[in-house]
């Protein structure tokens, strides 16, 4: 917990539609952290995490990687940055008709030449990479059934292969677990955190519910209307602080 | 403009043109123009619009007065409460539909010649039948020529579709809005849209008819006419089906770093190629269709043997081609029913 590798600063985004999504928000990532986002839907969480890695283009602001400004980068710089800051999605977003296998290949596709790419011309080492990758997280069995067969939880975790195969240093989950139901959320979580522990990965993940908050961050910022409203640990959320974050009369759900 | 306004407007457009229609008719009806009258473009058309003017000026009269005409009840808004249940006859609007359509439908049959004498014709009926006795007795010494031809024509529209393949299957990506994000993008998109529409709205049998002057007669020219056209048409029907893929593969794709080849390779083309060939099969037999009648235009193929043998009335000739040509777009349009029902 030493080096910060990720410093945003004075970051805001607004939408062509006119929508603030995002206004001033200043905050440092340091190197291994599980650093969880809260926030109500409308939030800002989701586009928050699509400036980091650049599937979005912030409007003002700096975002440090590794203390290099990465949000005025153009062209190809912006798939390099993207490589290295990978990202999994509340809806998975596998490719459907491919195979797991290809699915966890498509994270080696950064700096892959058009004819290599053309013909799916992956190298016998990234195979066997992928598929190390595919038995961190339980599911190396399934590699040659189509993406489409596998359960929620199952695609999401070929999802965070896919993304180790990038090699990322840090780890972007926009609402990993919010299509899941409750017994598969932690399965996946538990494997985000053996990303995080056993591979010193940053994670940097969206979450809703509060009792996954508390089990698995190390800190936490919360987002309201597109502020930055609290910075801290998880036990230093108090009930005053959840009214603050999610609006008077809130009340918490809890996921066993 | 508020919406009730819209509306308004529409209605008394509406009704000027059933004015101008009504006066318009009663007008040749009563003073009986010379055919340089009827061609006096200038003078007509300041006619007909003086007759708009009185029309929109009696019908905004006519709903001041409470009166509903038709072009009130077709254009109401929804926030106006709905007309009484009355007679139909007991309405301005039911007269006024009446007479629009009796005038519309006898002014048709005017316009058209339509004439019993000429269906009842006795000679014209003797020809008639000495024509179908021909095509029903068909001469099947020319079957090897017929068909012969026939598998040309089938070649004609399946080189035509494999080579609009590649592309329309390239340009259909720069012409899919979800694609085409950057705003020189849209310029793209909008400009090869544009291209499209008109390529398609041109017939194929007029990119024939100037295919055969410029490459000569023959299937070659057909073969072209085909080909442009189904370009056109098959890289329309491609975009819409890559407007319509899911986003989710391609964002994550995307954030794999991939470059933007990559993500429509990966991201895109795996969710198209299904509908792709269900569309490419149903072009080809639409094109064995085209070909027949491109070739009366000289297009090469079994359309040109048709008006050969036309041209010299030699009727059950005709028969024999007729058979041919049933024969097979029947079978095509089986075959390409299974095939695109199994590979959905």
């Amino acid at each position: 917990m030493s080096e910060t590798i990720l410093s945003i600063k004075n970051l805001s985004k607004t939408y062509d539609n006119g929508t603030q999504a995002l206004a001033d928000i200043s905050f440092d990532v340091k190197k291994g952290e599980f650093l969880v986002v809260i926030g109500l839907s409308g939030s800002g969480k989701s586009t928050l995490l699509r400036c980091l890695n650049r599937l979005l283009d912030p409007t003002s602001g700096q975002i440090f990687f590794h203390g290099k400004n990465i949000e005025n980068t153009k062209g190809r710089a912006v798939f390099s940055v993207r490589k290295k800051i990978g990202m999994i999605f509340q809806q998975f977003n596998l490719v459907p008709r491919y195979s797991v296998l290809t699915n966890v290949l498509t994270g080696k596709l950064a700096g892959m030449g058009v004819l290599k790419s053309f013909f799916s011309l992956f190298s016998v080492e990234d195979k066997s990479q992928a598929l190390d990758y595919l038995k961190l997280v339980g599911i190396h069995e399934k590699a040659y059934l189509r993406a489409d067969q596998l359960s929620g939880g199952q695609q999401q975790r070929v999802a965070i292969a896919r993304a180790l195969a990038q090699k990322p240093e840090v780890l972007l989950a926009d609402e990993p677990v919010a299509s899941l139901d409750p017994a598969t959320c932690h399965v996946v979580m538990d494997y985000l955190r053996k990303v995080n522990q056993e591979l010193g990965i940053t994670i940097i993940c969206n979450l809703h519910f509060l009792s996954l908050v508390r089990e698995y961050a190390t800190r936490v910022i919360a987002l309201k209307d597109g502020k930055l409203v609290f910075e801290g640990s998880p036990d230093q959320i108090t009930e005053d602080w959840f009214q603050k974050i999610y609006g008077e009369g809130a009340r918490e759900i809890h996921v066993q | 403009m508020s919406n009730k306004n819209r509306y308004f407007l529409k209605a008394r457009i509406f009704d000027g043109f059933n004015i101008l229609f009504i006066l318009m008719v009663a007008t040749v009806v009563l003073i009986k123009p010379s055919q340089n009258q009827l061609l006096d473009l200038k003078f007509n058309s300041s006619l007909a619009l003086l007759f708009f003017l009185v029309g929109i000026f009696l019908s905004s009269v006519l709903s001041q007065k409470g009166f509903l005409t038709w072009g009130n009840l077709i254009f109401k808004s929804s926030s106006e409460k709905p007309p009484q249940p009355i007679s139909w006859y007991k309405t301005l609007w039911g007269w006024q539909a009446l007479i629009i359509l009796t005038l519309s439908i006898v002014v048709g049959l005017v316009m058209t010649n339509f004439s019993f004498y000429e269906i009842l014709n006795r000679e014209g009926i003797d020809g008639a039948l000495r024509l179908l006795t021909g095509i029903f007795n068909p001469d099947w010494s020319i079957l090897p020529r017929a068909v012969n031809h026939m598998i040309e024509t089938l070649f004609m529209a399946f080189i035509a579709t494999v080579l609009a393949i590649p592309f329309a299957f390239v340009l259909s990506f720069f012409s899919a809005r979800n694609v085409m994000e950057s705003r020189v993008g849209f310029l793209v998109y909008l400009s090869l849209r544009t291209f499209f529409n008109i390529a398609r709205s041109i017939e194929a049998i007029i990119w024939a008819i100037i295919f055969s002057v410029w490459v000569g007669i023959g299937p070659f020219a057909g073969m072209l006419a085909l080909m442009i056209h189904s370009i056109a048409s098959l890289a329309k029907q491609y975009s819409e089906m890559v407007e319509s893929v899911s986003m989710g593969p391609v964002e994550g794709i995307k954030s794999t770093g991939a470059a933007p080849f990559q993500v429509v390779w990966f991201g895109i083309v795996p969710q198209i190629i299904l509908p792709y060939i269900s569309i490419t099969i149903y072009r080809w037999d639409i094109n064995v269709r085209m070909a027949t009648i491109i070739g009366l235009v000289g297009g090469g193929g079994i359309g040109t043997l048709l008006i050969q043998y036309q041209g010299q009335a030699m009727w059950p000739q005709v028969g024999c081609l007729v058979v041919v040509i049933a024969v097979v777009v029947c079978l095509l349009d089986q075959v390409s029913a299974h095939i695109r029902e199994a590979v959905k």
